[in-house]
């Protein structure tokens, strides 16, 4: 992935936290383009229109959850209605292990990080992924 | 009358109201952006404060558990690390539909939130809440 060919999509229903995670990633990469929703459905939405290559994503979300857009974009994979895969981080407050552990083997899923999250585990994970 | 075995606001006293160090560091240590955020945080936990009266009333648990996760995760990640715990509870409580438990911490709930709202005016003059 090229540092200026960056697109982040945030799913997170929480605006403190959109915002949190946005001055974050605008630091690290200045030239990196980022979408926002407040929920699943605006997520799969933009994520259609734009094709991000990183979406961070929260799982416990009012009108439509995070397992749902999986849920979609995985129905879109196997389907051969979507081609290329993003990197899902998913930045979730569940403390339950067995869950923790089945969200982490979703479809396209690269990593899950616990609230709050410490932002210098998320740059190791972009900084292995950018060039 | 309040069961015995329930907490009281004691049981949460240990934790900080607002670590100030966590809440700088979360913002790169930018105070402008500290303060949009607190406000945001701040406004945040008053809605939700109505709507958990209202799905109270109701005994709307899954409305309950999502809100109670969600502030949960906004206030540890700011450091308002009481106000977190209790939304903890408060999020286990949804999570058994208990809600004798559930109304009383939603009672130490408030009272945490204006100890929050307290401190940060005295912590940050210049918050304009």
């Amino acid at each position: 992935m090229k540092k200026n060919m960056l697109r982040f999509l945030i799913i997170e229903d929480d605006e403190m936290i959109r915002i949190i995670h946005k001055e974050f990633l605008e630091e690290l990469f200045p030239e990196c383009e980022i979408l926002e929703a407040e929920n699943a459905a605006q997520g799969i939405c933009l994520y259609f229109e734009c094709r991000p290559n990183v979406i961070l994503l929260d799982m416990m979300m009012p009108l439509m959850g995070g397992e749902s857009f999986l849920d979609i974009l995985e129905e879109g994979y196997s389907k051969n209605i979507l081609k290329d895969k993003p990197k899902i981080v998913v930045i979730t407050a569940i403390k339950d292990v067995k869950e923790l552990m089945s969200i982490g083997k979703r479809f396209a899923v690269e990593a899950v990080i616990s609230k709050p999250l410490v932002q210098s585990q998320l740059k190791a994970l972009l900084d292995d992924w950018v060039e | 009358m309040d069961d015995v075995n329930f907490p009281n606001i004691d049981n949460f006293d240990s934790a900080q109201i607002l670590d100030m160090n966590k809440a700088l560091k979360r913002v790169s240590y930018k105070k402008e952006l500290l303060n949009r955020v607190l406000n945001i945080f701040r406004n945040n936990l008053l809605e939700k404060q109505k709507i958990i009266e209202s799905g109270l009333k109701n005994k709307k648990w899954q409305d309950l558990r999502v809100i109670s996760h969600g502030i949960k995760g906004s206030s540890w990640t700011i450091g308002a690390q009481q106000l977190g715990n209790v939304a903890f509870s408060l999020e286990k409580a949804a999570d058994n539909e208990d809600y004798q438990l559930y109304n009383h911490l939603f009672q130490i709930f408030k009272i945490c939130i204006e100890s929050f709202i307290e401190f940060v005016e005295m912590k940050i003059p210049d918050i304009n809440f």
